[in-house]
């Protein structure tokens, strides 16, 4: 029974940040319908961003942990550092690459997402080469035992991070004019642009917002797992696109519950079937959702579809 | 169905097809030319690395063909393409290794008589055990058959979804093949893969580790497959796909199954990645499960699309530009910049190692390819340029368009009615499109339906033709209950429509949009496709001088630019196209929806003028029309619709004195003052 309990834990710790990656996807695509291969790679690069702005403050994998206020202070500008970085790197994207090709309907785009994947991800790999990285030791490793369930300081930080994010996008996406704008151009950009939504930068935006929110889950990563990859984007990506899926694509809500639950899916799967066949239930979930409701669980912002 | 075909156009020359490559008449030579090199490339180059690269290019060529017949003619984008290519490995491979050896039983004595099983003795008392050594040959064909069939499976409940999900769908089947691959070691020896694969033999000799018989065997099948899929391309199943590919809903009124069609495309693609795996594994006798994940499915698709999406010979060229720089070109520059780093004595360019930056060339490749030619590097179709004056002189004499007769109405047909609809209601959420209409059409009658924009009149033709269904009412055509039918069946017995908003195939030829609009009428199967029998020789040539005629109708609006890509035709002919293509399916029922819309005032005049013949050659015409002046004209009756009612009927003067009829057009206000 702890086991499972742990397995929970753990799966709830993983579903928060595939809710953060899903929402990216999500954001996107309820705004331009473009599912956004590029994400992945915009994931890992907030992992590296952080790396590299830890390193530049002194940390390394051997370092001493931090107990002092002064973690607050590392963690904060270093969330802060990698959010604008990987934001302003979705809005380079979307300026330079999706922009000119606005208006060509179907697949164009997507491949297009899935070459600057194919960049970004070899970049990494030139940085620092194929291997698996350490990252830096910064978060003492502090554990607590309730009941014969370890809870540990890192994992109720990416909680805390996490659902501080989520209800800040709620409440940017519900109560602010730029929300109502860019809730806008989800239901018609043509229209939203009649009404004086200046539907680009809108949607500029919204690449910005995605972008920061992959690149807290990328910090959230390596402070989790403690080591990064080049090539760590695709698994996670895709399971953070299953979560957007089965939530809902284009709902925000959808992708954050379905987050949790592939994050659940994984820890329990993994601990049940095992570990080795979680990709094919990840995969399968795809798959069956799209098939049989592709609207999801929590229904899609748009219906009609060309 | 008895057609009379006059001689009309025998004279009438086409103007030549001016596409560079394809079916140019330099095609044929330049394939020649390089089939000639191609042999006697080991000839010349006697460096086996050269030839075993050249060797793997082919199979290069081979998968890229494959994933074209998808994603370029039928337009499915196929990103687990790879899973196809481990099946037919994975297939052979375990089937002619020792990775599985069960006891032996008397139930392989058969397979053993035809050499495929093979007994060993274990020795100290231990059963005897079955040894597969399952011949390459046999196992080619047997690999891409049960790719294919896996594909169909796959592609049932999938291949309705439309771009991008079909995209993620393919991508997470293709995912989870190497996973399931990876995890059953019994069967496929797991992460460390498949070893000791049996080469293939032929006539007593093995082709063991010399590159040079493999090297031949796969230009064998690079040939094939290159003459396979040109035939396929400019048949009537490559027109379907490629109708299917520029626009769904106009292929589905023309006749063509998309449930039949996406499968073929989708069966065949896989069956060429089959065979590129069988030939792969009896060559490099080992598989593992890494060779077949994502990154091969978009390296192939990198290489259609450098080459041109849809295009032949752009794929073949594509496909070795890309495999020749990753498996040569790219080792060789590293070693140039090695040499240069050393010389310059910079540590850093001397250890350099290019070829991992083969994903970096594709990421590349794919942006670029985006964002400016789409089109690839040799382009499916090549716009023509404009017409010289001499070619716009095609026009045929006026009184000769006569002898073109649809179906020769007999009397007792004449009498009963064509269509006849019934308390036909369609509802979305809560608005009622179509509100218990009741029609009829009689044969050889021009019959308009006018009505206030949003009062039902394109719902109606939709549930004529099938796009939606009805959610009462029943539609008798020509005797037949046809509700609820699929719109390719409805289709082929004798419907055609066009669209208010126009649903050309754009990327086709005029000529060819009118071959695919007869695709219910012609029979060329897949095999009379690839093997063109003499019956499929006749029945092509009276396709196409069936669409001259059409064409015919037009003058030279249409006739002189048969070979133009649509989407280059001006607003006006692609009306007139709409019409033509129409026309070609030989219908009984002509459902014209605004055919005038946006047209100036002398061509609506001479459309008019045209429908109006369309009738004496024997058509019945539902016309929708918002200028009334062309309704008043053509029509013999007319139907009006309001709010998906029926609210009036009869002549076009009764109508147009019609009460209600008034009030509909000019609202409430005005008939008050008018009574």
């Amino acid at each position: 029974m702890e086991v499972i309990i742990q397995q929970i834990i753990n799966g709830l710790s993983l579903g928060m940040m595939y809710a953060l990656l899903a929402l990216g996807f999500t954001m996107v695509y309820g705004i331009i319908e473009l599912i956004n291969f590029s994400h992945f790679s915009v994931f890992v690069t907030g992992a590296f961003i952080s790396m590299f702005v830890l390193e530049a403050m002194g940390f390394n994998a051997l370092s001493q942990a931090l107990t002092d206020e002064r973690l607050i202070w590392t963690l904060s500008l270093t969330l802060l550092v990698t959010m604008i970085s990987t934001g302003l790197l979705g809005v380079l994207i979307e300026r330079t690459c999706l922009r000119p090709l606005r208006g060509f309907s179907g697949v164009t785009p997507m491949i297009t997402t899935i070459g600057l994947s194919f960049i970004l991800t070899t970049i990494l790999m030139l940085t620092r080469g194929p291997n698996v990285l350490a990252y830096p030791n910064v978060m003492p490793d502090v554990r607590w035992k309730v009941i014969a369930v370890t809870y540990q300081l890192r994992e109720l930080l990416l909680w805390a991070i996490a659902i501080l994010l989520m209800i800040g996008l709620n409440i940017l996406i519900k109560r602010t004019m730029l929300g109502k704008a860019m809730r806008a151009t989800a239901a018609d950009a043509e229209a939203a642009q009649m009404m004086g939504i200046e539907v680009n930068r809108i949607i500029a935006i919204t690449f910005f917002l995605g972008s920061a929110l992959a690149g807290a889950a990328g910090f959230m990563h390596g402070l989790y797992y403690r080591q990064i990859s080049f090539a760590m984007g695709y698994m996670a990506g895709m399971r953070a696109f299953t979560a957007a899926v089965v939530g809902g694509i284009g709902n925000v809500v959808g992708a954050t519950l379905g987050g949790l639950l592939i994050g659940l899916i994984e820890a329990l799967g993994g601990h049940f079937i095992g570990v080795k066949w979680v990709d094919v239930i990840v995969f399968s979930i795809l798959i069956i959702t799209f098939v049989f409701k592709p609207t999801g669980l929590m229904g899609r912002l748009k219906v009609h579809r060309a | 169905m008895n057609i009379p075909r006059g001689n009309v156009l025998k004279q009438i020359q086409l103007p030549n097809p001016r596409h560079l490559f394809d079916r140019s008449s330099i095609a044929p030579l330049l394939a020649g030319v390089f089939l000639l090199v191609a042999i006697l490339f080991p000839i010349i180059n006697r460096n086996q690395r050269d030839i075993d690269a050249m060797t793997n290019a082919g199979l290069y060529v081979i998968l890229a063909l494959g994933l074209n017949l998808i994603v370029g003619f039928a337009g499915l984008l196929n990103l687990g393409y790879a899973a196809f290519f481990a099946i037919g490995a994975y297939t052979y491979g375990i089937l002619a290794s020792m990775q599985i050896q069960p006891q032996w039983s008397e139930a392989w004595v058969w397979l053993e008589s035809i050499g495929f099983v093979s007994r060993i003795s274990q020795g100290g008392g231990l059963p005897d055990l079955v040894r597969f050594q399952f011949s390459f040959w046999f196992m080619l064909p047997l690999g891409a058959l049960l790719a294919a069939a896996v594909s169909v499976l796959v592609g049932v409940p999938t291949l309705r979804l439309k771009g991008d999900y079909l995209a993620i769908v393919t991508l997470a089947f293709g995912e989870i093949i190497p996973v399931i691959i990876r995890n059953t070691p019994t069967i496929t020896g797991g992460p460390a893969g498949l070893t000791g694969v049996r080469t293939p033999s032929i006539f007593g000799i093995t082709f063991g580790y010399n590159p040079l018989p493999y090297y031949y065997l796969v230009l064998f099948e690079v040939v094939l497959a290159i003459f396979i899929v040109t035939r396929l391309k400019y048949s009537r199943i490559g027109r379907a796909w490629r109708a299917l590919r520029d626009d769904e809903l106009a292929a589905g009124c023309f006749g063509i199954d998309h449930v039949y069609f996406k499968l073929l495309a989708f069966g065949m693609g896989s069956a060429f990645a089959a065979t590129a795996g069988t030939t792969l594994v009896s060559k490099l006798t080992t598989a593992t499960p890494e060779m077949f994940r994502l990154p091969v499915s978009i390296g192939v698709l990198v290489m259609v699309i450098l080459g041109g999406i849809g295009s032949i010979p752009g794929t073949v060229l594509g496909a070795i530009i890309l495999s020749l720089l990753q498996s040569v070109f790219l080792q060789e520059m590293s070693e140039w910049v090695q040499t240069f780093g050393r010389l310059i004595n910079n540590p850093w360019l001397a250890k350099l190692q290019l070829a991992p930056a083969m994903d970096l060339v594709y990421g590349i490749i794919l942006v670029l390819m985006m964002l400016y030619r789409r089109q690839g590097l040799i382009p499916e179709t090549l716009r023509l340029t404009a017409l010289r004056p001499e070619e716009l002189k095609v026009e045929p004499k006026p009184e000769q368009r006569i002898e073109l007769s649809f179906h020769p109405l007999n009397p007792a047909e004449a009498k009963c009615q064509l269509l006849t609809i019934e308390g036909l209601t369609k509802r979305f959420g809560g608005i009622v499109a179509v509100d218990g209409v009741n029609l009829t059409v009689n044969p050889n009658e021009i019959l308009s339906v006018i009505g206030p924009n949003g009062s039902g009149k394109t719902t109606l033709f939709n549930l004529i033709t099938g796009v939606i269904p009805p959610d009462q009412g029943c539609i008798i055509f020509d005797g037949k209950n046809i509700t609820g039918w699929p719109m390719h069946r409805i289709a082929a017995c004798g419907i055609s429509r066009t669209f208010q908003t126009l649903h050309l195939f754009q990327n086709m030829t005029v000529l060819e949009n009118l071959l695919v609009a007869q695709h219910a009428h012609l029979r060329t199967s897949v095999a009379g496709a690839i093997l063109k029998p003499p019956r499929v020789f006749v029945e092509e040539h009276a396709a196409v001088e069936w669409a001259k005629e059409i064409l015919a109708i037009f003058g030279n609006r249409l006739l002189p630019r048969a070979n133009h890509v649509a989407s280059s035709l001006s607003y006006a002919n692609r009306r007139r196209l709409e019409i033509a293509r129409a026309l070609a399916t030989r219908p009984k029922l002509l459902l014209l929806d605004e055919p005038t819309a946006g047209m100036n005032p002398a061509e609506t005049y001479e459309l008019m003028e045209q429908i109006r013949n369309l009738r004496n050659l024997g058509l019945s015409v539902i016309l929708i029309e918002h200028k009334l002046q062309v309704v008043m004209n053509v029509s013999e009756r007319v139907v009006v619709l309001d709010y998906g009612r029926k609210i009036a009927e009869g002549t076009p003067e009764a109508v147009r004195q019609d009460e209600n009829v008034i009030t509909a057009y000019l609202g409430r206000r005005a008939s008050v003052t008018q009574s």
